[in-house]
């Protein structure tokens, strides 16, 4: 019995984790129509930047913070130099982002070697908490509570803040909201830059857990397209919801059906695909 | 002679290899009427496109109040005091009412006589005051075009570029936008209107052009036109 409540907490904790991840592909994808694959890139890249600080001796909350501005800061280079020029351009924009992808998998494996670089949850929080009479692994209770103060913030500053409606404004008729004086296009890049770092900072959080090796990159970037095709693009609920299916899909799956763990992820994806491709929640109608 | 407040010289503009515009020029003088009249097709909507900046002419000049703005990207045209009421109203249809009013919203520009703010607006429009909190794609075609005119003058222009206000609306709506108009314009807005019923163009504009298949075919007050010395009927077909 007890073993099934803790798979439930790691579900859970996966599915927060995976929240953080593909909030950013998500709010990019859906309301910029980049499909951003090197999103896993920038998580990984995080991940380095986050366990390099650590090896420095920096606090792990201030190395988290930091490593998410020094993401933002490659979205924004990435997007301004790159993505703009090809505004509209799927196909190029999946072939650049890819093409980058792997140049980035190529530097790390240069700066940071290729072998995997563990590294521990903040001291205080890497024991277990014992509630009523099973014992939790307390960093993955506190993976979930942060995942949910993110949720909550991005929901806040889409739905409840000027910039937010601009956001809105920008996607529902991008020529009126520039006639209208809005600059879409510096507000775009603030969109990508700030799903940029939102993913840069799963990737320390996600460190103690998974920790950082050369193709993390290529194991979570499946992971955030299926959870933006189940939820649907764009929007947060749906992120949140697609994040914890496929949480519990993924832990549940590989300690019932081992050897189905791959059908398991993806067979969702495809009957969405087919029945309900707009997702879960999603706000357009591809 | 002072500037006037909008004015195109010589617009040249194409979409593709089609030659939408030639040479039209066209003045608005400051805190009167223009009136733009044209059949459908004439290029009524391309020179609001142009003066907006979302259509660059290939050849020719926009000013606003004597500074060129032909070439500026549309948000920056809109800093220095251009707005549009836009053909079919175009409001942000996912945004509430009120979040379609504050994302307009900007400083007066220094020389603006009457500053707009949100309750300004709403003081305007009660209606839309009664459905703040509602998403504006709900609303009915009235209250979309009063949406779209109070999201213009939230961003207190100084010239106010109207495209077909009355499309589609009801009788007493079309009274209410057109009673909104002369009340802008006696605040001393400066507006270029386009519409396809010259009746009310006639009662509104100062001056009034018609276009023909991308030139200008007529530009006059319209007193003198109202005086009869030309045959309207050869520029806008039947009506």
């Amino acid at each position: 019995m007890s073993q099934w409540l803790l798979l439930g907490v790691n579900s859970v904790s996966l599915g927060g984790l995976l929240f953080l991840l593909s909030a950013g592909f998500s709010l990019i994808f859906g309301l910029m129509r980049i499909p951003n694959l090197t999103h896993g890139s920038f998580f990984m890249l995080g991940a380095y930047f986050g366990v390099t600080l650590l090896q420095l001796g920096w606090n792990f909350w201030l190395a988290a913070l930091v490593a998410a501005v020094g993401i933002a800061a490659v979205g924004g280079v990435i997007e301004r130099l790159l993505l703009r020029r090809l505004a509209g351009q799927e196909l190029a924009q999946v072939l650049v982002t890819l093409g980058l992808s792997f140049m980035i998998a190529d530097l790390c494996l240069m700066v940071w070697g290729g072998d995997p670089i563990p590294f521990d949850a903040p001291p205080g929080l890497r024991g277990a908490l014992p509630i009523a009479s099973i014992v939790f692994p307390t960093y993955r209770l506190v993976v979930v509570v942060i995942a949910v103060v993110i949720a909550a913030a991005l929901w806040l500053l889409l739905e409840r803040t000027r910039l937010g409606a601009m956001i809105r404004a920008g996607v529902d008729d991008e020529a009126m909201a520039r006639v209208t004086g809005i600059r879409v296009s510096r507000i775009f890049t603030i969109v990508f830059c700030l799903g940029a770092a939102v993913a840069g900072f799963a990737g320390v959080i996600g460190g103690p857990i998974l920790s950082v090796y050369p193709g993390l990159d290529g194991d979570m970037l499946p992971l955030a397209l299926i959870v933006v095709i189940l939820g649907g693009t764009g929007s947060l609920l749906g992120a949140l919801l697609g994040s914890l299916i496929i949480g519990f899909l993924y832990n549940y799956g590989q300690v019932l059906f081992p050897e189905l763990a791959y059908i398991i992820l993806f067979l969702p994806m495809l009957l969405i695909l087919l029945f309900r491709p707009q997702g879960l929640f999603g706000r357009h109608v591809p | 002679m002072a500037d006037d407040a909008l004015s195109l010289a010589g617009i040249d503009a194409f979409y593709g290899d089609s030659h939408v515009l030639q040479g039209v020029s066209l003045s608005l003088a400051e805190g009167h009427v223009l009136g733009l009249l044209g059949r459908n097709g004439a290029g009524k909507t391309t020179c609001m496109n142009v003066a907006v900046g979302l259509l660059p002419p290939r050849a020719g000049r926009v000013s606003l109040f004597g500074e060129k703005v032909s070439g500026r990207p549309p948000e920056a045209i809109a800093m220095r005091g251009l707005a549009l009421v836009p053909q079919g109203r175009r409001i942000f249809r996912s945004l509430s009412v009120r979040e379609n009013l504050t994302v307009a919203a900007r400083k007066p520009v220094a020389g603006a006589r009457h500053p707009w703010t949100l309750d300004a607006v709403f003081a305007a429009f009660p209606r839309l005051a009664e459905r703040q909190r509602q998403t504006a794609g709900y609303l009915s075609g009235g209250e979309q075009q009063m949406l779209a005119i109070g999201r213009a003058l939230m961003s207190n222009p100084r010239v106010l570029l109207m495209d077909e206000p009355s499309e589609g609306l009801a009788p007493q709506i079309v009274a209410e936008v057109m009673s909104t108009i002369r009340r802008l314009k006696e605040q001393g807005l400066s507006i270029l209107l386009v519409e396809q019923n010259v009746k009310l163009v006639f009662d509104l504009a100062d001056d009034i052009v018609i276009l023909n298949s991308g030139r200008v075919v007529v530009s006059n007050t319209a007193g003198e036109l109202r005086a009869g010395r030309i045959d309207l009927h050869q520029h806008l077909g039947v009506f």
